[in-house]
This record gives C-alpha cells, sequence and structure tokens, in this order.
C-alpha cells in the first residue's frame, strides 16, 4: 500500500484485509488457496463472501482467526487489520515490545500498531498464535457450517456456554448459569432452564445451530464470522437463523462475515458482497448493484443459476466446469477456461481490480474493463505497471 | 428397586431431587454404613496411617505424638471379619483344637473366615452398583449420558463379565490379603526364627513349643518330603496351596504377591499411561513436528531391546533408595512403564488425532479456549476409554513380564514375595509330587492376565461397537514379551 494521509473523519473499517495470500504446502505441491484478497469490513454492517465449493472462502475465514492448519502459510505481504479499541489497549498491555509505529519502517516482530493520529490497529496476519487467541472468540467469533459437529457431545449445552462466559467475561457459578439463560432465550430457544442441562444431541439441527451461536455471542465478539451457517439446516430453519442474525447484529452493532455459496442467502443478509472464484476475490459490490448490473462473467454465470432470477427459461444456464485447483500464483484469469467472453489475452494476462461505471464500490477483475475504452487498451491497463499504480492511486482518492 | 421413586425431576439439581425425594438415599446410606460396620476398625486403621505417613513426611513432625494417640485409639475398635476375631491358628492338645475359631479345625476356620470375607467384599461391590443405579434412577440430573449406552453394552458382554469377576476376585485378595492369609507375611516369611508357635507332638504326646523357622524346616515340598495343597504339616498347619520348598506358606506368599503385583502393574501402566495420554494429546493438538518428534523417539524405544535396559537400569539403580522398594521391584516397575509407553501412545494417538480433527475442538479454539484446556475438556473424554482398555490390557502384560524377569532370577529378589519368584522356586520339582509349587501361581498369572484382558475387550466392545474384537488382543496380552 502508497503511504497516505489518514483520514480522521471516516472511521477506518473494523477489519481491513489487505493482500491476504494463503499457501498451503504438501509434500508434492503447493496449493495456492487464497491469493492477494482485499476486503473491509464495517462495524455493524454484514459483508457477504460467495463462490463455489474450493473457492477459498473457508480458508479465508479460517486465515482470519489464525485456525489454518500446519500446512497452511500465510503471505508474508498479508496483512489482517483489526480495529478494536479494547483488543488493542489489552495487546498493548500484554505485549508492549510488539507495540510499532506503523510508518513504514519495517519493525521486526511488532504487529500492534498505535499512531497518535488514531490509526491503531493489530495486524493478525504478524501477531503470534498466542496473541491471536486472546483475539479469538472476545474480538472474532466464529459460527461453523455443521451445527451437528461443533458442539462437543460429552457436555452439556449449558456447559458449553459457561465455559465461553468463564474465558471471556469471567463469569462464573449462579450468575454464569442466568447470563447462559438470558442467552439461550436471547436466540429463541424456548424453555433455557432446561435446555441447558441437555446434551447436544437432544437438540435438533436449528437449535443447536441457535445454542453455538447463543456461545458465540457469550464471548461478546465485535465480528462475528459465519461458515455457511444455514448450510446444513432446512429452508425454513435457514430463514429463522438468518433472522435471528439480523436482529442481533441490529442490538449489538456487530459486523459480520458471511460466507456461503447460496446467492439467495446472500440476497437477504449482505450489505456489501465478494464474489469468489479460484482464490482471489474477482468482484465487488454493494448488493444491491452486484444483483442488479453483475460485471464480471462469472458473477453473471451465478445470477443465470439462480431458479428465481430466471423463472422464463426451460432450462437454468449452468458454468461448466469446476473451479481450478490453483498451483501457482496468478498470471492468467483464473476464471479464462470457463469463460463464455474469453479471449486470447485473457490466458496471459492477470486482471487487476477496476471500479465499475466510475463506482469505487464496485470493482471486477475482468480484462473486459474498464467498458468504456478498447479492448487493447483495456488490457493494457491490467499489463502495464505504471497504468495499474495509476489506477490504484486513483482508486484510493476515490 | 424402587421402582415407584422414578418420578424424575428435570429441572434443579441432585440436591433439589435428593430434598424431594430422600428415602433411596437414605435406605442406601443405612445399608452402606451398616456394610461397613464389620471393617470399621481396619479402615479406620488405614486411614490413621495414611495420615501418620502424610505427618511424617512434614519437615518437624508436628503432631507426630497426636497421630499416634489416634493410631492407639483406632487400633482398639475391632475388626470383625480379621484374624484376630476369626482365628484359624491353633494347636491340638490330644483331645481338641486350642486357639481356633469355636474350636474347629485350622482347616474349617480358616475357610470360614475366607468365605465370609468373599461375599463381604462381594457385597459391597453389588451395593455400590445398587448405589449408582438408584442414583441414575432417583436422582440424576440427565436422563441420559453416554456412559448410559456402554454400560448397557456391557452388560451383555459374557466374555468382559468374566474379566470383571477374575479382576475383582483378585482385587478382593489384594486388599484382604493379610485377613485371607493362613499365617502373617512377617511370621511365616519375613523372620520365621523370631515367632514361636506350639503345636501337638504326636510322639511324646503332649504340647511343645518350636520357632517357625524349625517348623518350616520340617514342612519342606521339594518332591521327596512333600506338603501338597489342601493338606496339614506336622504343626498343625493348614496349607490350602501347599508348602514352598523352603516350607514356607504358599498361599499366604501369593496373597502378599498378588498386592506386590498389583502395585508393580499399577506403577508401571500409570506410569506409561500418563507419558502416553501427554504425548498423545501434544501430537494430536499441534500435529506436524511435534508429532514427527513423538514418533521419531517412540520409534527409538521400541527399537531398544527392552528385557537388556529393564536389567541394565534395574542393576544400576540397585543400590539408590528407590531401588529398596520392594526389594527392587518398584524401580523395575518404572522402567518397565517408561520403555513400555510407545505401545499404549501408539494405540491412543489414532484415536486422539481423529477427535483433534471434529469441528468441536475447532469450535473452542475460536472461542479462544487454551489449548491445554482444549486437549484436557475436549480431547482427553475421547481418548480415556481407549486408555482404560489398552491399560487394562497392557497391566497384564506388565505382571506377566515382571513375574517373568524373577522367574529367570533377574527381576523382584527375596525375601519380597511375587509369583514369578515361587513358579521359579518349583521349577525343579514340576515333575515330581511337588508339582503345585510352580503350577498353582503359573495358572494364577495365567488367570490374572486372562481376566484383565477379557475386561479390556468388555470394555473396548462397550465404548466402541464397532471395533473388531479380534485385533490388538494378542499383541497386548504378551506386552513386555519377557
Amino acid at each position: 500500500m502508497t503511504t497516505e494521509p489518514p483520514v480522521a473523519e471516516v472511521e477506518p473499517p473494523l477489519l481491513s484485509v489487505e493482500n491476504l495470500s494463503v499457501t498451503f504446502h504438501t509434500d508434492k505441491e503447493s496449493i495456492h488457496a487464497t491469493s492477494g484478497l482485499d476486503f473491509e469490513i464495517e462495524r455493524g454492517e454484514t459483508v457477504g463472501v460467495v463462490g463455489e465449493s474450493g473457492s477459498g472462502k473457508s480458508v479465508t475465514a479460517r486465515a482470519l482467526m489464525g485456525l489454518l492448519e500446519s500446512t497452511g502459510e500465510l503471505g508474508a505481504e498479508s496483512s489482517i487489520k483489526f480495529r478494536d479499541e479494547s483488543t488493542i489497549d489489552r495487546l498493548v498491555d500484554d505485549y508492549p515490545n510488539a507495540v510499532g509505529r506503523g510508518d513504514g519502517s519495517s519493525e521486526d516482530g511488532t504487529f500492534v500498531i498505535d499512531r497518535d493520529d488514531g490509526n491503531r490497529y493489530v495486524d493478525l496476519a504478524k501477531a503470534p498464535d498466542q496473541a491471536v487467541n486472546q483475539i479469538r472468540g472476545s474480538g472474532i467469533a466464529m459460527v461453523f457450517q455443521d451445527p451437528l459437529t461443533s458442539l462437543n457431545p460429552v457436555y452439556t449445552v449449558g456447559n458449553q456456554i459457561k465455559e465461553a462466559l468463564r474465558i471471556h467475561r469471567e463469569i462464573r457459578g449462579q450468575e454464569a448459569t442466568e447470563v447462559a439463560i438470558e442467552l439461550l432465550e436471547d436466540v429463541g430457544i424456548p424453555d433455557p432452564a432446561r435446555r441447558m442441562r441437555e446434551y447436544p444431541h437432544q437438540f435438533s439441527g436449528g437449535m443447536r445451530q441457535r445454542a453455538i451461536i447463543a456461545m458465540t455471542l457469550a464471548c461478546d465478539p465485535e465480528l462475528l464470522i459465519c461458515d455457511e451457517p444455514t448450510t446444513a439446516l432446512d429452508v425454513t430453519i435457514q430463514a429463522q437463523i438468518l433472522e435471528l442474525l439480523q436482529e442481533l447484529q441490529a442490538e449489538r452493532d456487530l459486523a459480520i462475515l458471511f460466507i456461503t455459496h447460496d446467492m439467495g442467502v446472500i440476497a437477504e443478509v449482505a450489505d456489501r458482497v465478494g464474489v469468489m472464484y479460484a482464490g482471489e476475490i474477482v468482484e465487488k459490490a454493494p448488493v444491491g448493484s452486484l444483483f442488479e448490473s453483475p460485471a464480471h462473467p462469472y458473477t453473471r454465470g451465478l445470477m443465470s443459476s439462480i431458479p428465481s432470477r430466471n423463472l422464463d427459461s426451460d432450462r437454468l444456464e449452468t458454468l461448466e466446469g469446476e473451479v481450478p485447483t490453483p498451483h501457482e500464483s496468478p498470471h492468467d484469469c483464473r476464471f479464462a477456461p470457463r469463460c463464455p467472453e474469453a479471449f486470447d489475452a485473457c490466458h496471459e494476462t492477470h486482471p487487476n481490480a477496476i471500479p465499475i461505471e466510475g463506482n469505487a464500490d464496485h470493482t471486477a477483475s475482468c480484462l473486459l474493463y474498464p467498458e468504456d475504452i478498447q479492448t487493447e487498451k483495456a488490457v493494457a491497463r491490467h499489463t502495464r505497471p505504471e497504468e495499474r499504480d495509476q489506477t490504484e492511486t486513483g482508486d484510493d482518492t476515490t | 428397586m424402587n421402582q415407584d421413586t422414578e418420578t424424575q425431576s428435570t429441572t434443579g439439581n441432585a440436591l433439589d431431587a435428593v430434598r424431594a425425594n430422600p428415602r433411596p438415599v437414605a435406605v442406601w446410606g443405612a445399608v452402606a454404613a451398616l456394610l461397613l460396620l464389620p471393617e470399621l476398625g481396619a479402615v479406620l486403621a488405614s486411614v490413621a496411617e495414611a495420615v501418620a505417613i502424610l505427618v511424617s513426611l512434614i519437615p518437624g513432625d508436628p503432631g507426630a505424638a497426636l497421630v499416634t494417640d489416634i493410631q492407639r485409639a483406632v487400633g482398639d475398635i475391632p475388626t470383625l471379619l480379621s484374624r484376630e476375631t476369626i482365628p484359624n491358628r491353633g494347636y491340638y492338645d490330644g483331645s481338641q483344637w486350642q486357639g481356633t475359631f469355636a474350636g474347629l479345625e485350622p482347616r474349617d476356620a480358616w475357610l470360614l473366615r475366607a468365605v465370609l470375607i468373599y461375599t463381604y467384599a462381594l457385597l459391597v461391590f453389588w451395593w455400590v452398583v445398587v448405589g449408582y443405579r438408584w442414583f441414575r434412577s432417583n436422582y440424576r440430573v440427565s436422563d441420559w449420558t453416554p456412559f448410559d449406552d456402554m454400560l448397557d453394552r456391557f452388560r451383555t458382554h459374557r466374555w468382559g463379565h468374566f474379566g470383571l469377576l477374575v479382576v475383582v476376585l483378585f482385587l478382593i485378595l489384594v486388599v484382604f490379603a493379610p485377613s485371607l492369609s493362613t499365617t502373617t507375611v512377617d511370621q511365616n516369611i519375613v523372620d520365621p526364627y523370631s515367632h514361636e508357635i506350639s503345636y501337638y507332638d504326636h510322639e511324646v504326646e503332649s504340647v511343645e513349643q518350636t520357632t517357625v523357622g524349625t517348623a518350616n524346616r520340617e514342612s519342606q515340598s521339594t518332591g521327596e518330603e512333600n506338603i501338597g495343597p489342601w493338606t496339614y504339616d506336622d504343626y498343625g498347619r493348614f496349607h490350602p496351596f501347599g508348602t514352598l520348598p523352603s516350607g514356607k506358606d504358599l498361599f499366604t506368599f501369593i496373597a502378599a504377591g498378588a498386592r506386590v503385583s498389583l502395585v508393580i502393574g499399577l506403577v508401571a501402566i500409570g506410569l506409561a499411561g500418563l507419558i502416553a495420554v501427554s504425548l498423545a494429546l501434544l501430537s494430536a493438538y499441534y500435529q506436524g513436528l511435534v508429532d514427527l518428534a513423538v514418533v521419531l523417539s517412540s520409534d527409538s524405544i521400541q527399537g531398544l531391546p527392552s528385557l537388556l535396559i529393564l536389567l541394565l537400569l534395574s542393576v544400576l539403580l540397585s543400590d539408590t533408595w528407590i531401588g529398596g522398594i520392594y526389594s527392587g521391584g518398584f524401580v523395575l516397575a518404572l522402567i518397565y512403564g517408561a520403555i513400555s509407553w510407545p505401545f499404549l501412545w501408539r494405540a491412543l494417538r489414532g484415536p486422539a488425532l481423529q477427535t483433534a480433527g471434529e469441528e468441536w475442538v475447532d469450535a473452542a479454539r475460536n472461542f479462544g479456549q487454551a489449548p491445554h484446556t482444549i486437549m484436557r475438556k475436549h480431547i482427553l473424554p475421547y481418548i480415556a476409554g481407549y486408555l482404560l482398555v489398552y491399560g487394562s490390557m497392557s497391566l497384564g502384560g506388565a505382571i506377566i513380564s515382571i513375574a517373568g524377569l524373577s522367574f529367570l532370577g533377574l527381576g523382584i529378589d527375596a525375601p519380597t514375595p511375587e509369583w514369578g519368584r515361587a513358579v521359579n522356586a518349583g521349577q525343579e520339582y514340576v515333575a515330581s509330587e511337588s508339582w503345585h509349587i510352580s503350577l498353582i501361581p503359573g495358572v494364577l498369572i495365567t488367570l490374572l492376565v486372562t481376566g484383565f484382558n477379557a475386561l479390556g475387550d468388555g470394555i473396548r466392545d462397550a465404548i466402541d461397537p464397532q471395533s473388531d474384537t479380534d485385533s490388538g488382543t494378542e499383541s497386548a496380552a504378551t506386552g513386555g514379551g519377557a
């Protein structure tokens, strides 16, 4: 990132992810699960991440939580800037040696940036696991895909909620029981005092997901990562859970990162959306403009596969093929082999994010853009570094 | 039993449930107290002794006098099922038995005491089981826990029942060893020349005095002379299992040896289990390099010739204070534990890795649970069962290994009674009239190890009904293979 003057009036986003790359190294090969992801999440907003299976959605979520498997490695350029005052204060106290000025000079081992101008953040990509562990739960909490397996079957539901309360709010005993009952009531579980003492297998799928949400709320997080929280549930329960999440978000000013492959769910919950393909965000837009005018051919393909948007067609259009496994860092458009609009340059040039119709909120990484100039010139925008710089600076100032 | 009180309270905790329905707990407690009464003296004496040992560990010995007073006072409380209350040792005065219980002959007095002790102990065991059932049906808040299914599966497992029976009978022998044996270890085995007994000399037809040592010398089982099982010697002493070549009582030797065997087995497997569980948790949680390091060290240890290491280290450590406990048996057990953990660890690593991959472990990490808490609360419960299974199987292996070493004359030295030593002592007389010396302890060792394996099988099938019954048993049973 270039050095830019801090904008004092605008509150910086709660979480900014910059250039996030995750590579998995195995004996035979390296897999670039995500490469160069950039996105932000503001307080109180829901950012949706949508993409096919294998596009790197869950890896992104796990990278944010520092829960990558041991073979996964964050790129050196990656940064995950988390700006929660109480978390930063605590880390400044706990790790005085790790506090840096963040003025561009390379400071080894610093991960908490505390600048006088108020730009304070903790970089989760550089923080050691112990420090990240302090942020898990109280700063960022995650709701997993499968409610059947994310509760430990040998402890009662109440026991597990109380455990979270003990860790994050230091509430114990009778008081913890009362708070846990309140939490279960908040997430809409009837007769919470009794259900507290039951084991996970005695709960239905939807109830279990509610209990898990109660458990994450017990940690009082600022950011909630929902990794396909409704995939394992049937449609009516799915709607209830989405509604519950929206209520809780309004009550607690929660930021939510919502990961799903379901465009319908995205339309319902998200404020802004990132479309992922093979480890990259190919299009980023506010939810309205994404559904009104999808720019990237991949997004358009996804749209045409939603039944309710294509009522007049006999058959839904499908995207042929599947998401490739990226073995090297991108040097072409990864969607090109499946893209109906691909041309020769697509196989040689890696596209950059280009604002659509001058709207900086809506970007697409596709050689077809900018639309208003000739294709050759547009391709040149993506290849020539000086022009790319121009584009990026333009990006930042608008 | 108490089917009428099965009304469950689902709200409130167990204490409220007791308040609402105090009858079962009152009945159970009253019967338990009644059951405790016959052994009150022994129980209090062991508690007082434990306190005394703890106090003696505190520097300066504060309150040592008080503890001695308490021990003395406790010593006066009678124990019903003891040698003192039902004595079996006496002498024939020409017309009737003197000194035995109700003038019975020593055999019948001893038999009476043994039967009473076993009945009593089995009754206590049964009553504990009843207590759990009553708790489950009357007071437990949850109407189902995962443990219930395991118990139900174990209930129909005949082979497991056989193992449980053998192990329980063995444990009773261990706990009541001093009361069950026909004479005391001190008098008969450790220090026979300091104790005198009276006996009826048939030649002079009068009661004479002699030392136990002299009597032992006259009661040897060496093929030519023989005191077989279930017979009297010339001094009116009854020997349920016959005598050793030294003339000592084999049953007393075996009862005391059972304690030694169990302690050695528990220490060895306890240590091995502790190491194995800790390493299994670490390698499952951290994986990668940690796992590799443990794999390498486990392979290296398994590559060592364990018999040689056992001998080498036990000789090296024999002069230290720790080498003196149980005539070297304790240190042998520690060494056995320290080199046999790889087997247990291998058995636990798989389930631990599998559990570490479960989503609730991720979920726990995700809400900031500390690594050691995750290992303890979210992984350990799932491998505890496997530890129980493989632990009980290896316990037999440990006992048989150390008995094997003692048989070779390399394990536990005299005078500590140990089963392997008895087998060794009877070696030359196997084909003679004194076959009982080797055969009886040998059969008992085999039975005990089979029992532990059967119990392990039963527990495994109870915990994990999908598991294959045939796998793992053989290698576990042989244990150290010494």
